[in-house]
């Protein structure tokens, strides 16, 4: 059985309001092996930003998956929230 | 183009295609993407018909490998999107820059299940560097430039746009742009070299690990001066191979699974490794912990997620190596490790002796790398055949040798060579595929005849899927299952139903001349070259082994 240790992360994602970016994220998440624990989204109407927190858990280094996410042509930004 | 007919979206799709330069497009039409073909009519942009989507994705790969353009290629909806699919999977994996086209059923049809529709949108996500799907006729132009740009800007790959039917109809309201172009590019921070330039430095056993991203980066001439001005030995991956001169006298050739065993053994004893444009692919690594165990990694890449990623790099160099690697080009005292390289290399020399009269297929290969024109691009299918020609092939740079690297896809080398053909009229194009490959696209000869592409193929037939069954010999005690293919076709009675010009050989006897008469043929020919089918690929680091654990012979 697995003995590694699941790590927990809350990223902070601030992307442009296009098509399926929503999916493009949660594909990536899910390719680059992260668990998706949970996740809100909302819509900046005023300047088409969206603004998603996804919390996630993985055995692996969160940077595999936020260097992944930063390469998706729509996103503005990535952070790993530490609070 | 007259302006009796208003400019429609299929229409605008050709002007900018035109402003970008494309001269040349792979596809097949279909119900969804009529318009668009409609519009082909009307355009100076030429149109090459395969016979089977991926044949049109592969050749619009071939043409970008070959002439560092983006590659072209359009397909209908439904089946027509899904079987572009393998090649948009290769050129992502292998970082390919191509735009693909799609027809899509009309807006008003989609969701719906209707004739022919499937998300392709969707299908692209884990497949394409990006891809978009137009709902406007009004974003169409905008699209269409982004989609140039993301293919080639960073680390290059494929995008696929998917236009509905209606928006490939519509009218442009909007007066065209003559030269519209979008910057997008992704700024990067200047590179810190200093710790980089430390650990040159100290180096006593250093090796430069060199691969695709040298030739894509355009920084061939910078990599060979860095490697004459350091006189750092030199490997090679897969896709890294023509970016050294293969006679510079300290280069050791290929690393990796079937690398030489000098490439193996210099990285496995070397203190620092600079990687180029290359990831530590497992094909190159084997045992990953094992690699180069006692080295510290310089890592030149542009793309911030190989950094890391298989192995910590102690000095990363983020950005493009055309620019970066001149920076850490220095005189090094390596005298001691060269002389050590130059032993190494003495000591694991390919041997061609060959006992019996049946063709041994690396002697072979290195005949025709010998007797080929200067500037030959080949192209190679996957299997036995691939590694043998990436062994024993040379090549003056990485696009002259188009394969399949990171996907494997077999099935690549024909549709391939004919988009290099394409792209490169005056260059000789040759194939050296595997009976069991060439069945993979084996329709594209209707495009070779249709358009008299005049490509030479080898074709190394050993009636099996060859690199299966060495496995199944090595590492699955023998237990031979579905790897006999001793019902091939004639290949030769095949070639000549497409009115391509065939031969076969089978004695050592015979080489020279059918390489001979090959090249010398105008049109397009088969050589078709039967090979002992119990030849394995050696050396070969076994599954889960570390490099220097190479097998020389079963």
């Amino acid at each position: 059985m697995n003995t590694l240790t699941l790590n927990n992360y809350t990223l902070i994602i601030m992307t442009d309001d296009k098509q399926v970016v929503l999916e493009r994220i949660l594909q990536v998440t899910r390719y680059r092996g992260f668990l998706i624990n949970g996740m809100t989204a909302k819509v900046n109407t005023g300047n088409n930003i969206a603004t998603i927190e996804l919390f996630v858990s993985s055995e692996r280094p969160i940077s595999f998956l936020t260097d992944q996410i930063n390469k998706l042509v729509d996103i503005k930004s990535v952070k790993v929230d530490n609070t | 183009m007259t302006n009796s007919k208003p400019l429609t979206g299929g229409g605008l799709l050709f002007k900018v295609l035109e402003q970008h330069g494309v001269n040349h497009v792979f596809g097949y039409p279909g119900g969804a993407i009529m318009p668009i073909y409609d519009a082909l009519y009307d355009s100076d942009v030429q149109h090459f018909l395969c016979r089977h989507e991926q044949g049109a994705a592969f050749s619009a790969v071939g043409y970008a490998r070959a002439s560092g353009k983006v590659g072209v290629c359009m397909a209908t909806s439904g089946p027509g999107a899904t079987n572009l699919i393998t090649g948009l999977a290769d050129a992502f994996a292998d970082s390919i820059p191509i735009v693909a086209i799609t027809g899509q059923v009309p807006t008003a049809s989609m969701g719906s299940d209707a004739f022919q529709e499937i998300d392709i949108f969707g299908l692209s996500l884990a497949c394409t560097k990006h891809s978009f799907q137009v709902s406007h006729v009004d974003e169409l132009e905008k699209i269409l430039h982004q989609a140039f740009e993301i293919a080639l800007e960073g680390r290059q790959g494929p995008v696929l746009i998917d236009i509905p039917k209606d928006v490939q109809m519509a009218s442009i309201e909007q007066t065209f742009k003559a030269a519209a172009h979008l910057k997008n590019k992704v700024k990067l921070p200047l590179a810190d070299i200093s710790k980089a330039l430390d650990l040159l430095n100290h180096a006593k056993q250093p090796i430069l690990y060199v691969g695709g991203g040298v030739g894509m980066a355009n920084a061939i001439e910078e990599v060979r001066a860095f490697a004459e001005k350091t006189g750092i030995p030199s490997v090679s991956t897969l896709k890294g191979l023509g970016a050294i001169d293969a006679n510079d006298k300290n280069y050791l050739g290929m690393l990796g699974m079937h690398g030489t065993k000098a490439a193996n053994l210099a990285v496995h004893e070397c203190d620092l490794l600079i990687a180029v444009g290359a990831r530590f692919d497992d094909r190159v690594t084997g045992k990953l912990d094992q690699f180069a165990p006692d080295a510290k990694v310089i890592h030149f890449d542009i793309d911030t997620a190989e950094i890391n990623k298989r192995r910590e790099a102690d000095a990363p160099i983020l950005g493009d190596l055309k620019e970066n690697l001149p920076l850490l080009t220095m005189s090094l005292d390596i005298e001691n490790w060269q002389a050590k390289i130059q032993k190494m290399k003495a000591d694991f020399i390919w041997r061609y002796d060959h006992p019996g009269e049946q063709i041994f297929a690396p002697a072979v290969l290195k005949e025709v790398s010998t007797l080929m024109p200067k500037n030959t691009c080949v192209t190679t299918d996957v299997g036995q055949h691939q590694m043998w020609a990436a062994q024993h092939m040379s090549f003056d740079e990485p696009s002259n040798f188009l394969t399949s690297g990171s996907m494997g896809t077999m099935g690549f080398g024909l549709p391939a060579a004919i988009g290099a053909q394409i792209s490169r009229p005056h260059d000789t194009v040759i194939v050296v595929s595997g009976d069991g490959s060439i069945m993979m696209n084996v329709q594209e000869l209707a495009t070779i005849k249709r358009y008299q592409i005049p490509v030479k193929i080898v074709l190394i037939d050993n009636a099996k899927l060859g690199m299966v069954r060495q496995w199944q010999d090595l590492f699955f005690e023998g237990r031979l299952c579905e790897t006999d293919l001793a019902d091939n076709p004639d290949f030769i009675m095949l070639a000549t139903a497409f009115d391509i010009k065939a031969k076969v050989i089978t004695k050592k006897s015979e080489v020279t001349a059918a390489i001979n008469e090959m090249l010398d043929h105008d049109g397009a020919y088969l050589l078709q070259v039967k090979i002992d089918a119990k030849d394995n690929v050696w050396p070969l680091v076994p599954p889960n082994s570390a490099n220097n654990e190479m097998m020389e012979s079963a």
